[in-house]
């Protein structure tokens, strides 16, 4: 047997090393893996992985030595670990951010303009409910990656059999509301987060009344209006027909309380829920004919009930570390077969935000588009009437409102709300305490334009 | 004599290095932060004294705040002793599966706070959870109760807290009774006490300074507890009802986004403890000697 001497073992095994190491990837060779940070709030496994298989795939095709990693964060996450990667010096390539937030970025210089990007996906074609929500100072700032919307998720069977029509205004929700409570059911049911209860309804409830959080040109607080003190009014009254617990409940339980039947109609709702009504609805029952969206109703000083888009923005950050490769990756994710995929992995909660896909074929020849139309059609009802404001939103202008993600997280809506709700308090006096808190609170943050 | 000081000190050095880096630090640059206008990540501040201090000392919230954490923490100290100190007296006994039910007691104490507070929200649930099934099923309510509702929500986390920290006093109490010389029972046994008062006359004072040790520690903890409150509520509408003093601070630091005012309440809280400590230190001096 021949015997291998150590200088020659030695040099072999250098050599072998070298040519794994040279065949490995061109990074290793004199070229830095480059990796291309990307933050959405798309938490669903499908639409992770169907991002991962076709915009990131085909990116780290065209960009030898780049590397995505992608993130997926809940909304209360991204919010913090959001600010705090900003704090740090250090966010993320790209990243979603909630429209509420983008303008208070957007006037400590943290945005960079996307007008060329919005130009190539075809300027036109955006949907007019979306285009302008990141607009400042003649550029945009963001782009939407997707547009979803809440309502009301209805027993339409129950609705129909007590011969009621959807409701139009506060009092017919309520007639409603009282023809639906039966024994063992109750009519409806809130969440109890915070973000909901004591934003986002809130907000949709001063829209389809004709009120605004603030006042435009001063900002000051409007808890003392007449809009809000009919809101509260409405609330109140419309609270003895949910579950007594209902502040201490969440989303998911309603969307549970909805499908074992425990009531008749969950106050939030979006596409989302088709999933859980098809996985835990009564078999005989898991079609749109016994499960509709209702949109939401309008206030008596209102006139039109408005609704939350759902619906992210993506944003490039002064900061970033690779800011044209980060808007090259949305170039690929807006990218027709990628796009169309994206927004299958949840159809219709993430319906495309290009006009000239709202009817294409290949975006409604989904199944579970085809099965639950009615759904898709309530959404191109509520763009067609410009019932849609984005998450927290009261009037399209409230984008330039630098502290709305204060005012979510400062609690002072949602305890006004579950105080007058559950509490049984007097609205006007609760509406009194919340004004002198908001003030309070845009005098600490330096946003006081009132006398 | 002065090199033996020097190398006293070059000695010292690491300990005091490290009590003024993770102990000090910390508590001077809150105090600092408390002085400004500081949001929480941005890097805007403004110097404003005690701007915050004034605004608290008027704050509704805060009074309330203050309110339900002296509620929960008196209500969950007293009850951990009237469960803790009975059990541990109990697990003194011999009696056959002693050792296994020692055991089984720290349960509580052991599994992480999250899994807790999620096993009693299921149990609480007024949808689905267990005790409502048995309380209707039992006739014993007509309709479930909320727990986690306005009314029963301060009520469920007490009886949550209680659950989970009762087992710190039974070991602590069980550790001190297994010391007490056997011979003192004996003695008063002969002179014909009885059980009540054996435990009056041998038992208390043999454990009055672990009584006095046990009694400080849990009424700081529960009057800082945090992620106990936090995750039975988040932030929801119901944790009005319950928001303490650490889940507000908490609040205007990450979710107001006021750092300065967060520091400020963290203070105020260090200093309520402070004076609360010394109050109590020369109530129960002679516990404290001991």
């Amino acid at each position: 047997m021949p015997t291998l001497s150590r200088r020659h073992f030695l040099a072999g095994a250098a050599g072998a090393a070298g040519a794994a190491l040279l065949t490995r990837a061109p990074a290793a060779v004199g070229q830095q893996v480059r990796e291309l940070h990307v933050w959405h709030t798309e938490v669903d496994p499908t639409t992770v992985k169907t991002i991962q298989e076709t915009s990131i795939a085909e990116f780290e095709r065209t960009h030898p030595g780049f590397k995505v990693r992608q993130q997926a964060l809940g909304w209360g996450d991204l919010n913090t670990k959001l600010l705090s990667s900003l704090a740090a010096g250090s966010p993320p390539d790209l990243t979603q951010l909630n429209p509420f937030m983008t303008a208070s970025l957007y006037v400590k210089n943290l945005l960079r303009p996307m007008d060329e990007l919005i130009r190539a996906l075809g300027e036109s074609d955006i949907h007019e409910a979306t285009l302008r929500l990141q607009y400042f100072d003649g550029k945009y700032y963001g782009i939407t990656h997707a547009m979803g919307a809440t309502y009301f998720c209805e027993r339409r069977d129950l609705r129909e059999k007590k011969g009621l029509k959807p409701p139009e205004t506060f009092d017919d929700m309520l007639k409603l509301c009282a023809a639906l409570t039966e024994s063992g059911r109750m009519a409806f049911q809130m969440p109890g987060e915070k973000l909901y209860m004591g934003f986002v309804h809130p907000a949709e409830l001063l829209a389809s009344n004709a009120g605004t959080w603030v006042d435009a040109k001063t900002w000051r607080p409007q808890f003392t209006g007449r809009s809000w003190l009919e809101i509260l009014g409405y609330l109140q009254a419309l609270n003895k027909f949910q579950p007594a617990g209902w502040s201490g409940q969440k989303y998911l339980d309603t969307q549970a309380a909805l499908a074992t039947g425990k009531i008749a109609m969950s106050y939030l709702s979006g596409a989302r829920a088709i999933g859980y009504i098809e996985k835990y609805a009564p078999e005989t029952m898991r079609d749109p004919e016994h499960f509709a969206p209702l949109l939401r109703p309008r206030g008596p000083s209102g006139k039109l009930g408005t609704t939350t888009l759902d619906g992210e923005n993506w944003a490039v950050f002064t900061q970033s570390k690779y800011p044209n490769e980060a808007f090259e990756f949305l170039r690929l994710f807006y990218k027709k077969e990628h796009y169309l995929a994206y927004c299958h992995t949840v159809p219709i909660h993430l319906t495309p935000i290009f006009k000239s896909m709202l009817s294409d074929p290949a975006y409604l020849g989904n199944e579970r588009i085809k099965k639950w139309r009615p759904w898709h059609d309530t959404m191109l009802t509520a763009l067609q009437q410009k019932r849609l404001l984005p998450l927290g939103f009261t009037r399209p202008d409230d984008n330039l409102l630098p502290f709305l993600a204060e005012l979510d997280g400062s609690s002072i809506v949602a305890d006004m709300v579950v105080e007058v709700m559950v509490g049984g308090k007097n609205p006007k006096a609760e509406a009194e305490r919340a004004q002198k808190r908001a003030e309070e609170l845009l005098t600490q943050l330096g946003h006081k334009r009132w006398s | 004599m002065r090199k033996s000081a020097l190398a006293g000190w070059l000695l010292l050095a690491p300990s005091l290095a490290l009590l003024g880096g993770l102990v000090l630090f910390p508590i001077l640059y809150n105090a600092w932060l408390s002085l400004f206008d500081k949001h929480a990540f941005l890097p805007v501040q403004s110097f404003v004294g005690l701007k915050h201090y004034v605004y608290f000392a008027h704050d509704e919230e805060f009074w309330n705040s203050f309110r339900h954490g002296l509620i929960y923490a008196a209500a969950t100290l007293v009850l951990q002793l009237a469960v803790g100190i009975p059990a541990a007296l109990l697990l003194n006994e011999g009696f056959r599966g002693r050792n296994l039910l020692r055991g089984v007691v720290l349960f509580p104490y052991v599994i992480p706070t999250i899994v807790a507070i999620i096993l009693w929200k299921w149990l609480l649930n007024d949808s689905y959870g267990l005790v409502n099934h048995w309380l209707v099923a039992g006739r014993v309510t007509d309709a479930p109760v909320a727990w986690l509702g306005k009314d029963w929500i301060m009520t469920s986390l007490v009886i949550t807290s209680v659950w989970q920290f009762f087992p710190f006093v039974v070991v602590t109490y069980l550790a001190r009774l297994q010391t007490i010389a056997p011979e003192l029972y004996e003695a008063a046994t002969v002179d014909g006490a009885g059980a009540g008062r054996r435990f009056l006359h041998v038992t208390l004072p043999q454990t009055a300074s672990v009584l006095f040790v046990i009694v400080l520690l849990r009424s700081i903890w529960m009057f800082t507890k945090f992620d106990t409150v936090w995750l039975m509520a988040g932030d929801g509408g119901v944790s009005r009802y319950i928001r303490t003093l650490p889940v507000y601070a908490y609040a205007r630091s990450f979710t107001y986004l006021q750092a300065g005012m967060g520091a400020a309440l963290a203070v105020i809280m260090f200093l309520i403890l402070i004076l609360a400590t010394a109050a109590y230190f020369r109530v129960f001096r002679h516990e404290a000697l001991s």
